[in-house]
Formats: structure tokens, sequence, C-alpha cells
């Protein structure tokens, strides 16, 4: 009856404090690379070049082109840790308890949580009839934190509304 | 569903808050129910039914619509 998959509370604080800088790094070593790609800082070109590493990996491609499985390969690591820590801290933001979690809140966010499922199939159905090759993976890539980012913003606009209300009353 | 939560909580003197911290929820779920707005689970209303010392079917009233 007690168990509801959530976070304690305070990991809803952690998780912003994972996600800003995390966004904010991908946003300027990415848009760097994307927007000028020949004369990218070199500061931010030597930062880069440190994650590059060796990693196991169970399925990848060497610098040939050629399909690799099983094998430990050369790879820069820093989109992989933009992932992970990513995921981990939207997931923090989304699904830890509430100061004062009650039956309505559980609610509300089931509902917010059909609505985003919703919400990101219907762009990503829309993508995938309307954008393609190189630009489409670009939207993959965004497409896994999106069911997360549309959940988060309307379960809170929600919870605010419904405060709002109860300060209509008063 | 309709119910008298407002009603009950009048004759008992109590604030929305006075009963959300009795019921274990918060003032919204108790503002939200007396708007109509929420049904409550089996468990909170037999919590509110005990908190007002009646019968839980004193307190919520089956309306048409609820049986589409």
């Amino acid at each position: 009856m007690k168990t509801n998959y959530l976070f304690p509370t305070r990991f809803k604080k952690l998780g912003w404090l994972i996600f800003c800088p995390a966004m904010l790094f991908t946003i300027i070593i990415k848009y760097s690379y994307l927007l000028f790609p020949d004369q990218t800082n070199p500061s931010i070109v030597s930062f880069v070049d440190l994650f590059n590493t060796t990693v196991f990996a169970i399925m990848g491609n060497n610098f040939d082109g050629e399909n690799i499985y099983f094998k430990l390969i050369e790879n820069n690591i820093l989109n992989e840790i933009f992932l992970v820590l990513s995921i981990i801290s939207l997931l923090f933001i989304g699904f830890s308890k509430e100061k004062h979690e009650d039956e309505l809140i559980a609610k509300i966010r089931t509902e917010s949580l059909v609505w985003a499922t919703y919400v990101n199939y219907i762009i990503l159905l829309l993508c995938i009839l309307f954008i393609f090759n190189l630009d489409f993976l670009y939207v993959i890539e965004f497409n896994i934190f999106t069911i997360l980012i549309f959940f988060i913003i309307r379960f809170n606009l929600k919870v605010a509304k419904l405060n709002k209300s109860l300060r209509h009353e008063e | 569903m309709k119910n008298s939560i407002k009603v009950e909580r009048a004759k008992k003197n109590m604030t929305q808050a006075d009963l959300a911290e009795l019921a274990k929820v918060t003032r919204q779920t108790i503002n939200a129910m007396e708007l109509g707005k929420y049904a409550p689970s089996t468990i909170l209303a037999l919590r509110l039914a005990s908190i007002f010392g009646v019968e839980v079917s004193e307190i919520f009233e089956l309306e048409k619509e609820d049986w589409k």
C-alpha cells in the first residue's frame, strides 16, 4: 500500500544541482562544436580530449566503420557522462516525493505521466514523418529526455495551479 | 459524487487546515474534495468518517453520473 517507488524529497534539489550544470556544460560544448567546427576554442578542444579513453563496448564501430562486438574501443566518454547525469538527475527531479505527499498529488503525478507519454510520442511520430537522416538522430538524442521533461513541466504546473486555487479560497 | 465535508467541518468548527492535519492529507486535497474536483480513496473517506464520527454514506452521496 505504501510502496510508491519515489525518491526522498531531498533528491529533487540534488537533481536540479546535477542537471543545471550538466545541461549548461553540454550546451556550451555542443554548440561551440556545431556552430564553429573549425574554430572551436582550443581550451574547449583540449578539455573534450581529456575524455578520450578506452571503453568496453558490447556493440560499436572502430575508426574504419567496422562493426565491433564485445571488445575494447577508443571513445570520447563526455557524451556518455552527460547522458547518464541528465537521465539520473531528471529522474530525481521528476520522481522525488513532494514535501507534503498525499493521494491527490499521487493522482496528479499519474495523470501527468500519461499526458507526457502521449505528448512525447505524438511529437516523435511527427518527427518520424517529417525529419530525416542526421537531423532525425538529433531528435532521437533529445527524445531520451523529452518524456521526463514534459512530465516534470506538466506535473509542476498542475501542482502550482492547485496551490493557487487554494490561495483564492483564503 | 456529492459530499458534505464542508458542512461536517463547520459542525465540528474545524478549518480546512485542521481537517487536513487530522486526515493526514494536504489542505489542497481537502479543498479539492469540497469543491467536488477530487473523489477520495476509500481509506481517506473512512478516515474522514472516523474524524467526523459519522458513517461514510452520511458524508458522500452518489449522483446519477457516477453510474455512467
